[in-house]
């Protein structure tokens, strides 16, 4: 069923109208349970102080071609919407972002008017609790531009009828060479809220995040993917990327990151605190 | 540097005060200008010889308003009297005589020069005790004036006479505003070398010279004035003060040359420096000098050592390489001091060195003379400088105001001018001698 | 094109510097600007160019104030050069003097110019601090507002955290790492023990030390603000006292961290500059020639991906100009290699020893070879003199000129490596 929407829906308001079924708590779905649904968009623009300012907080040159996580960002708010349906059966507030995989098919330009569609197509059991994977495809016409899936986990909730699997076992981090560091402020999820407008209080501030149960703000998984694919993504050609979050990068905080090329061009990429040996987030880009 | 007092002196309050309380009253002295004329007056000659003749003649020729036994109604900007032919004591009355009212007339900062020949021990005892009583004559009277006007007195050694270059530029030089502080002294021409400069305002023209000591105080100062007259000038001192001497160098577009004149290879260093960038070495005025007081009871080797040093086995160390090296025409003027001659309190060790530049110079002046140079030196009375701003404020106060004729102390210039002078062509016939700047200073005497 | 023959030489007549003074502490409250202008201006008094026009004078520096964008012209019109000499601004990080001398030797080669006067200048004690970006945004919205509405608005977007100054780092900005974490990886990846940097150290200080001695230095420096020596230099400095010092860069290295700051150079301020000619402006001026400025060749390596160590740069550079004068590594009389840190010179021995680098990095058949360590760094260098980082480049040219000049024959090597994975590389003839 594909839903069209007029205009594209406003996080906040998303996040407003989860927060009341926040507090639901939710121990089992059935795999099921999910909605068949994909919701539509047409008239996306990336506006042009938008793309700047994402530009300057990634640390990357002001050019006029969109970054991939910045495209994700504009599909996101679709995302959201058919996350925060009703009868979408996982608690918005609390899902935890695992891993994307994209592919950024050519590059986009700024002024080029985008259309969406989002769905979510699967739930699956996970050691901790069950996932819900996001469709999320932009197009400019008709033509296919920006393709991605994102896994989200939301803890503790069992997958009817199907067997936890285990946890794999972690080995210890052997750190890499750290090629950069990263030194997050405590502004850092509120900035990158202020470019994107996603305004997950688990983002903000200390306050918000220990509302939702955290000790201390955390980084946007999008932002850490941002930062990453401004130093390794190629311009001027179509790439896939993808990226899996381990632990989340408290603020502020410090990042140890290693960048290093494979054959075919591929460039691994990786961050982790160097204190406590924990790795953050891995990834990779490679050319289409 | 500054002279406050001076400066409160001569203003319309503190004049008044200065006379109530019945201190010193000194007056700004006339120096050097280019431009201004030689004396600010009529010069009055006074004596009956040839010489006497000659000389008004010269002072005509220089442009000179000149008078004869009488000022008459005329300003005088300056008495010269001719003594070179007096015989015996008597003959010295009529020229003091007739100086006498003459003196009245005389300008703030007008001069008296006598023009003598020296007394010797070959001569006849009353032509000795006449020649010699000039002296007492001129440095007595040099006592008496007042205004900023001075007496200092030229003697020509027997066969010497107007046409040596250097009886024209000492009486010159003597006229005009560059002998300010010069007081009381007498200056010796012994031969009849040197040449007179083409332009009176730019007489070391061409000249090459270096100045040891140049970054500050008198260094400074003589390096400017060697520049004023025409010389390309190489500024040295040591490496610590290279700040200072670029400033100098480049405010007089010469070389800045870093370099510890203590240095085994200073002398080389030096002409190597002169002849490679300029082409030549003309001049050296050995100004480089420290002071390192302490009464000899408390005396340490390295304040004796390190004084003798630089202020003298340095000078006798690079002669020794300018004098190897054969440098023709070569003229140097070393820094003596007062404190050579009359000793200070506190100073044995500055003393001992000056001294022994005064015995330097004299003794080193025939080979430099030889090859066709001089060498002379400069000893300075009380100096406003950085350097004499460390001696205690009642001895500074007291060798500044109370004891020299010209109740101040000099300026690093007064000195540079007597440096600049004996530096010059005009001072060829000039050798081996000492000239006080001092303002009549009763140090030394 | 290769085989024309360069139609004239470039020599380097003479250099002056200021002393070199840590950071925050003798030359607080001087500018770039004063700073370059006392450098020119003892050059000149040196050499009496007082009045004189020049064919150029090339400077700049690392971390500059806005207000110097005209930064090399302004300090011309402060010295007693003839204000119609021409001058321009370089950048190239702690290759900036180099590359300014190079510039000019190659105009002058070229016949372009007859003389001209390269070096550059750094101070970290009158770095600019800036607005932070928030702050910047507000107020260049405002100088834009047209409105009352817009100049609210502009106002208003203004946040109290916007109105903390930011300094300059001198972290890369595409790394993160301050370069002493940079050569910690190089250092660690190179295998350089502690006790080899420790001695590199050592032997700087003690060359540095023994060259003033001799009075090396009396004709190369002219005293500012009452320093006439290079105030990181520590005479009696030894192995056993650098060996006492922790680790600064690397920590996460554990026991392995051997990067001290002992080992590598402070920050400083300090200026230099070196007059280069053709030989007929030396002629014409009875000017001294010390050397000639035979070539010179820039580098750079990816770092930010990892591939090589930031300041490896001239690592690649030298046997590109070695090639293209048709020389070994082992012709020279003089090595002079920028100490940034004791790590980055050995390092760069190392690179040129290791048969795999040479031939896989570098695309030699044979190693360059290793070089007589006698031979380095023979009158000190960056980590006892200390490095203000515009300004080395002028002092090791100078310097380098001066010994080559007294030895009388040979040539010297110089190789500056520079922040964002660059380089430059030279060779100096004795004259």
């Amino acid at each position: 069923m594909r839903e069209t929407l007029s205009a594209k829906p406003r996080l906040g308001a998303l996040y407003a109208s989860a927060a009341p079924r926040a507090l639901r708590r939710v121990r089992e779905v059935s795999p099921d349970r999910l909605p068949r649904r994909e919701a539509f968009v047409e008239g996306v623009r990336c506006r042009p102080e938008q793309l700047v300012a994402y530009q300057r907080l990634m640390g990357d040159t002001v050019r006029d071609e969109l970054p991939s996580v910045l495209m994700h960002g504009l599909g996101f708010p679709l995302a959201l919407w058919l996350l925060s349906r009703p009868d979408f059966p996982l608690p918005l507030l609390g899902l935890v972002h695992l891993r994307n995989e994209v592919r950024h098919l050519r590059p986009v330009r700024p002024d080029e008017v985008l259309s969406v569609s989002a769905s979510a197509e699967e739930l699956r059991a996970h050691h901790a609790g069950t996932t819900v994977t996001v469709r999320t495809r932009l197009f400019v016409g008709e033509e296919p531009v920006w393709e991605g899936l994102s896994l989200y986990l939301a803890k503790g909730v069992r997958l009817a009828g199907i067997e936890v699997p285990p946890a794999p076992r972690r080995e210890p981090l052997v750190p890499p060479a750290t090629t950069a560091r990263w030194r997050l402020d405590a502004s850092t999820g509120r900035r990158f809220a202020a470019v994107l407008g996603d305004y997950n209080p688990i983002h903000l501030s200390a306050l918000s995040a220990k509302a939702l149960g955290l000790k201390a703000p955390i980084a946007h998984g999008m932002y850490l993917a941002g930062r990453a694919l401004a130093q390794c993504a190629p311009h001027g050609r179509g790439y896939a990327w993808e990226i899996e979050f381990a632990t989340p990068v408290f603020l502020p905080g410090t990042v140890e990151v290693n960048r290093s090329s494979g054959p075919g061009g591929v460039v691994r990429f990786s961050g982790w605190n160097q204190r406590s040996l924990k790795p953050h987030f891995a990834g990779a880009v490679s050319r289409l | 540097m500054a002279d406050q007092y001076l400066n409160f002196a001569t203003s319309g309050f503190g004049k008044t005060l200065t006379k109530q309380l019945g201190l010193p009253a000194p007056v700004t002295l006339r120096r050097y200008r280019e431009g201004a004329a030689l004396v600010p007056g009529a010069i009055l000659v006074v004596g009956t010889s040839a010489l006497a003749a000659e000389v008004g003649e010269l002072l005509l020729a220089w442009g000179q308003e000149v008078r004869t036994h009488d000022a008459g109604n005329a300003t005088l900007g300056a008495i010269v009297a001719v003594l070179d032919e007096v015989r015996a004591p008597g003959d010295l009355s009529a020229p003091a005589l007739t100086m006498a009212p003459a003196l009245r007339k005389l300008a703030p900062g007008g001069r008296v020069v006598t023009i003598s020949r020296p007394a010797s021990d070959d001569d006849a005892p009353a032509l000795a005790a006449a020649r010699q009583g000039v002296t007492g004559l001129l440095r007595s009277l040099a006592h008496e004036l007042r205004g900023g006007a001075t007496g200092n007195g030229i003697e020509l050694a027997d066969g010497i006479g107007l046409d040596a270059p250097s009886a024209q530029g000492a009486l010159r030089f003597l006229l005009s505003g560059r002998s300010a502080y010069v007081d009381g002294q007498f200056i010796r021409v012994d031969g009849a070398g040197g040449a007179l400069p083409a332009d009176a305002d730019r007489p070391l023209a061409g000249k090459v010279a270096v100045v040891t000591g140049a970054a500050r105080g008198i260094g400074a100062a003589i390096t400017r004035v060697l520049h004023r007259d025409g010389a390309t000038v190489v500024a040295v001192d040591v490496p610590a003060a290279g700040d200072a001497l670029a400033k100098v160098a480049n405010e007089v577009g010469g070389t800045a040359l870093q370099l510890d004149v203590t240095a085994r290879d200073a002398g080389t260093k030096i002409i190597e420096h002169a002849t490679g960038r300029h082409g030549a070495l003309d001049i050296v005025i050995h100004n480089a000098g420290i002071t390192r007081d302490k009464l000899l009871v408390n005396m340490d080797a390295a304040k004796w050592d390190s004084v003798m040093a630089v202020n003298l086995e340095s000078q006798l160390r690079m002669n020794e390489a300018f004098l190897a090296a054969g440098l023709p025409g070569l003229r140097l003027v070393s820094l003596a001091s007062t404190s050579g001659i009359a000793g200070n309190r506190g100073q044995t060790n500055y003393g001992a060195s000056k001294a022994g530049v005064i015995g330097m110079v004299g003794a080193s002046a025939r080979a430099f003379g030889a090859l066709g140079g001089g060498i002379n030196a400069v000893a300075p009375g009380f100096i406003e400088t950085e350097m004499t701003a460390k001696i205690p404020f009642g001895t500074r106060a007291a060798g500044r105001l109370i004891l020299p004729s010209l109740q101040q102390g000099g300026l690093p210039l007064d000195v540079a001018e007597a440096i600049s002078f004996l530096a010059s062509d005009a001072a060829g016939g000039i050798n081996g001698r000492t000239l006080r700047v001092c303002g009549q200073s009763l140090i030394g005497a | 094109m290769a085989s024309s023959p360069s139609p004239r030489r470039a020599v380097i007549i003479g250099g002056n510097r200021l002393p070199f003074a840590r950071a925050n502490g003798a030359y607080v409250g001087a500018s770039n600007q004063d700073m370059l202008t006392a450098a020119l201006d003892g050059l000149v008094a040196r050499f009496g160019l007082q009045g004189e026009r020049l064919g150029a004078v090339a400077a700049g520096a690392v971390l500059k104030h806005s207000r110097d964008f005209n930064l090399s012209r302004e300090s011309v019109l402060g010295t007693a050069l003839d204000p119609s000499t021409p001058a321009y601004d370089v950048q190239m990080a702690c290759a900036t003097g180099l590359e300014a001398i190079g510039s000019l030797a190659d105009k002058i080669k070229l016949g372009q110019i007859e003389s001209g006067i390269g070096g550059g200048v750094d101070t970290i004690s009158d770095a600019p601090i800036a607005l932070s970006d928030g702050a910047r945004a507000g107020m260049l919205a405002l100088g834009r507002a047209r409105s009352l509405k817009d100049r609210m608005a502009a106002v208003a977007s203004l946040r109290p955290r916007d109105l903390a100054p930011s300094a300059p780092g001198t972290n890369e900005p595409r790394t993160g790492l301050s370069m002493g974490e940079h050569q910690a990886l190089t250092t660690q990846r190179w295998g350089i023990t502690r006790e080899a940097q420790d001695e590199l150290a050592a032997a700087s200080h003690r060359n540095l030390a023994a060259a003033y001695d001799r009075g090396f230095f009396d004709d190369l420096l002219t005293p500012y603000r009452g320093l006439s020596k290079d105030n990181n230099l520590r005479a009696d400095s030894t192995v056993d006292k650098l060996a006492k010092l922790k680790p600064a860069f690397g920590k996460h290295l554990g026991d392995e961290a051997s990067m001290t700051a002992g080992n590598s150079t402070p920050l400083t301020d300090g200026a230099s500059a070196v007059l280069l000619g053709s030989e007929a402006f030396a002629a014409e001026h009875s000017l001294p020639v010390l050397a000639d400025f035979v070539d010179y060749e820039l580098g750079a390596v990816d770092f930010v991906s990892g591939e090589e160590g930031l300041l490896m740069a001239p690592a690649y550079a030298v046997p590109r100009l070695l090639a293209r004068n048709g020389l070994s590594l082992q012709d020279f009389d003089f090595y002079e290699i920028h100490e940034a840190f004791a790590g980055t010179v050995l390092s760069t021995l190392k690179a040129w020893e290791d048969p795999e680098f040479c031939s896989e990095r570098l695309g030699l058949d044979a190693p360059l070879g290793s070089i007589d360590r006698s031979k380095l760094n023979v009158a000190g260098s960056s980590l006892a003199a200390g490095h203000p980082f515009a300004a080395t480049g002028g002092r090791i040219v100078a310097t380098l000129a001066k010994l080559l000049h007294e030895k009388g024959s040979g040539r010297g090597l110089i190789s500056v490596c520079a922040a964002g994975g660059q380089g430059v590389v030279a060779i100096l003839e004795a004259r």
